[in-house]
């Protein structure tokens, strides 16, 4: 799968992994622009951007964008994280060059008043959704308490207040500040004609003007992370379950050990076969219990979920607890290691044969550090990991360490 | 559209479907046997459920975690379910790992040992699973639809009922695994870089002999009421409606899914355009068609803040009101576009083209190919839909509400 790249005069990366065996073409735009990027009187206006850029351009309707997509069969869409921004379409082959052109133009929306007014009511519907449903809320608040004031802190969503306070200038400013060429990448792969995409690239994106000193991203030196173990409840009177989740620091995305630590969380806490599995899930003890690494520019985390009755969220946690005492006393087994190894090299093999699953990761990768990796390339950092390597891991980021949890559910919780 | 495709049947009744997609390197299977909870007794809603799960705690001799490791050890993405008419096993790998991962399927499936000592775990862990759902107010309100809707047995939740499954014992599982995991009605798919003559040889003699039991018949009762309010303490409520389609096997089932899909599916609908695009009523409203062998379900489905309920509930129904007369052929374009991409795109997917397979033989009796497929979407035009529509316009409504309050529903669709 032959990697092409080329940058244009504004700095807009254009790249693309081409195959000959794929029958469709992923194509997205990456910003470098997501929730840790807004300021305080912003909270939640890189989400709620998101939204406006399907509102339309000077010169095509929101309606127009959606008949368009829907008319070349497109698969797309758009989500936003803390870090990044990301705009994708899947279609056939001979749709590259439509859905290219619709991308792009979209970069630059209109952001009419009328249309924010309207959306902003759909925004505040989606955080209402979410605030029905006791399994989210829990992780962002727990993010909240473990990053305190490093910008990682805020929630993407934004509240009822603060995207009811937001003004549109306050979106049409950021779009200006944070929507720059240079902090963007188009990405592609599939079955990808480089050469169009590049010229169409320059046609409907070579005009834009690139922020000349683009300030880097705010990263901090030390992300603070939670000093004290603190345990907080929210009141969830219409929960069934209780849902807990406790975070303790891990490596960053730039950090070797990133992809050991990924392959830490397959033996200790993946969603079948891991420890927790077989202590809590196997056992009917928990709904769910779960291990995984989250990784950021300058910070990492590692994120233990646990769903289970609310009598019981106590005492399951302090059972984590001792689990992740005991594995950094008596190691990671070989036998272990080698199930959650194959099962990572499967995964790494089987998204490979999705054009989209490429896309996401090496235009991720490529928006954050500008590295570009092959599956082979994946697939053999993942089969030279040693358990020397999960060892260290455990050793520099203790699972054990003081935590930030946050345990949401029905009233009655006892602190443990 | 070149394809290569494969269909074989041993004599005791089990159905081998294949596809060759000589561009991936992955190879996807899936097992599914007729035990799926259509089958639940009265009163014991779940087992099939349960039957599934206790499958893969211990079979022939491996013990339940032996069987994890075996297929996760071979890098192998697995995964089990029960649904309405079939207990499913499949797996995804490297195809390679194949002749490794059949014995162990064949296992699971033939030689289950439903030990007792795995039955109270089991249990727990689908109570686990049943309260979770009690906090996803929109599978609530989907299952409360599926109930009003469909005639008994079709509408009971595949996943059980608590207070039923409390009740379960393990001679309740053994029981069903012995009259209800058996050959007949057994469709095995698998799709990706095959060997086909070998893996049929390979089938035949994991599977060949194993002995077929006595037929099992489904009884279909009455239906319940037709609009129902849920009350549920959110925020939001959450909008259901249902009506009633003719089947996937019935040669209108093009016409009936371009409709629904005129509808509300993608973002240029009429749903989404006028609930949530012009009005901003809501973030999710879609519409859909979802099928069974021998009837078929038009599903709308929307969820917004209760002083809005009202409001969105009247432009659903109004704009389901408005279809007939006024399909345009550029709706009728961009249905055909999104159908031709979505069909050709599953080639990139072993799972998904051993899923079809095995749908479309269950449906059909035979395995329809893509470029047949394909060509019934070609031949859509406005003409056909609203011959369609004008025969068969939507009426008859079943409406669901979960939320604070109920709303009210105007009586000239609903029964």
């Amino acid at each position: 799968m032959p990697f092409l790249h080329e940058r244009l005069d504004n700095g807009l990366d254009v790249i693309a992994e081409t195959s000959t065996a794929a029958v469709s073409a992923s194509l997205g735009f990456f910003v470098n622009t997501g929730a840790r990027d807004e300021r305080d009187a912003e909270w939640g206006v890189s989400h709620f951007l998101e939204h406006m850029i399907f509102k339309g351009t000077a010169d095509l309707s929101g309606d127009e964008i959606n008949r368009r997509f829907d008319g070349m069969g497109a698969s797309a869409n758009a989500f936003t994280s803390e870090e990044d921004t990301v705009y994708y379409a899947t279609v056939l082959p001979e749709r590259q060059t439509e859905a290219v052109e619709l991308l792009a133009r979209m970069m630059r929306p209109a952001l009419r008043a009328e249309d924010f007014d309207t959306e902003k009511l759909v925004i505040l519907e989606e955080i209402r959704m979410y605030d029905d449903q006791p399994p989210f809320g829990a992780d962002e608040r727990c993010r909240a308490a473990f990053f305190g004031g490093h910008p990682l802190f805020r929630s993407v969503l934004g509240t009822v207040e603060s995207i009811g306070a937001l003004p549109v200038e306050a979106m049409r400013d950021y779009h200006a500040r944070r929507y720059a060429p240079n902090r963007m990448v188009l990405a592609a792969s599939g079955a990808i004609d480089f050469a169009t995409l590049v010229a169409d690239a320059r046609r409907w994106c070579g005009h834009w003007k690139p922020e000349p000193d683009a300030a880097p991203r705010l990263v901090t030196a030390q992300p603070r992370s939670a000093a004290v173990p603190a345990v907080q409840q929210i009141e969830r009177p219409a929960a069934t379950l209780a849902y807990a989740v406790r975070a303790v620091a891990g490596p960053d995305e730039h950090h070797a050990d990133r992809f050991a630590a990924k392959l830490l969380t397959t033996v200790l806490g993946d969603s079948s076969g891991s420890r927790l599995y077989w202590e809590f899930v196997d056992t009917g003890a928990a709904e769910q219990a779960t291990l995984h690494h989250q990784e950021f520019l300058d910070a990492g985390l590692f994120v233990s979920q646990l769903s289970c009755a609310a009598e019981d969220a106590p005492e399951l946690l302090e059972r984590i607890a001792a689990l992740y005492r005991q594995v950094s006393r008596e190691g990671i087994g070989r036998e272990e290691f080698e199930q959650a190894r194959n099962k990572l090299a499967g995964r790494v093999v089987l998204a490979g044969e999705r054009p989209r699953r490429r896309l996401f990761e090496g235009g991720g990768e490529w928006a954050h550090s500008g590295i570009y990796r092959t599956v082979g390339e994946s697939l053999a950092i993942v089969e030279s990991l040693t358990r020397d390597d999960l060892h260290r891991v455990l050793e520099s980021w203790p699972l054990d360490a003081p935590a930030a949890t946050i345990i949401a559910g029905p009233g009655g919780l006892v602190t443990p | 559209m070149k394809q290569t495709l494969f269909s074989a049947s041993l004599a005791n009744g089990i159905t081998l479907l294949g596809e060759h997609l000589p561009e991936l390197e992955s190879v996807a299977i899936a097992f599914h046997t007729p035990a799926g909870a259509i089958h639940d007794p009265v009163g014991k809603c779940g087992i099939a459920a349960l039957s599934g799960e206790m499958c893969l705690r211990g079979a022939g001799d491996r013990t339940s975690r032996q069987i994890v490791e075996a297929l996760e050890g071979a890098g192998i993405q697995w995964s089990q379910a029960v649904s309405t008419t079939h207990a499913s096993v499949s797996g995804a790998m490297v195809s390679r790992r194949l002749p490794d991962a059949l014995p162990l399927y064949a296992d699971i499936i033939r030689r289950p040992r439903l030990a007792g000592a795995e039955f109270e775990p089991a249990r727990q862990m689908m109570l686990q699973n049943l309260a979770g759902t009690e906090d996803d107010p929109v599978h609530r309100t989907m299952l409360a639809l599926r109930q009003l809707h469909f005639p008994a047995p079709w509408g009971r939740p595949a996943e059980g009922l608590s207070a039923d499954v409390e009740a379960l014992a393990v001679e309740d599982v053994r029981r069903f695994v012995a009259s209800h995991a058996q050959p007949q009605g057994t469709i095995i798919a698998i799709a990706g870089r095959i060997d086909w003559d070998d893996f049929v040889a390979r089938i035949d003699r994991l599977f060949g002999d194993w002995q077929p039991g006595a037929p099992t018949t489904v009884a279909t009762g009455p239906r319940g009421p037709r609009v129902a309010h849920v009350p549920h303490d959110s925020q939001q409520t959450h909008i259901a409606i249902a009506w009633t389609l003719p089947p996937y096997r019935s040669d209108e089932s093009y016409e009936a899914t371009a409709a629904l899909g005129i509808l509300g599916g993608g973002s240029s609908s009429r749903l989404f355009t006028e609930v949530r695009e012009r009005r901003g009523l809501c973030y999710s409203v879609s519409s859909g068609y979802q099928t069974h062998r021998d009837f078929a379900l038009a599903l709308c489905y929307s969820g917004t803040t209760a002083a809005r309920a009202q409001e969105t509930l009247d432009v659903i129904l109004a704009e389901i009101e408005r279809l007939p007369g006024t399909i345009t052929p550029e709706e009728v374009d961009r249905i055909k576009a999104r159908a031709k991409s979505q069909l050709v795109m599953q080639q990139e997917s072993s799972a998904a083209r051993a899923g079809a397979a095995a749908r479309q033989w269950y449906h059909l009796g035979t395995v329809r190919p893509l470029s047949e497929e394909l060509a019934r979407y070609d031949a859509l035009s406005v003409e056909s839909i609203e011959r369609w529509l004008a025969a068969q316009p939507p009426k008859d409504l079943s409406i669901v509400s979960l939320g604070r309050e109920p709303l009210e529903v105007p009586s000239a669709l609903s029964a």
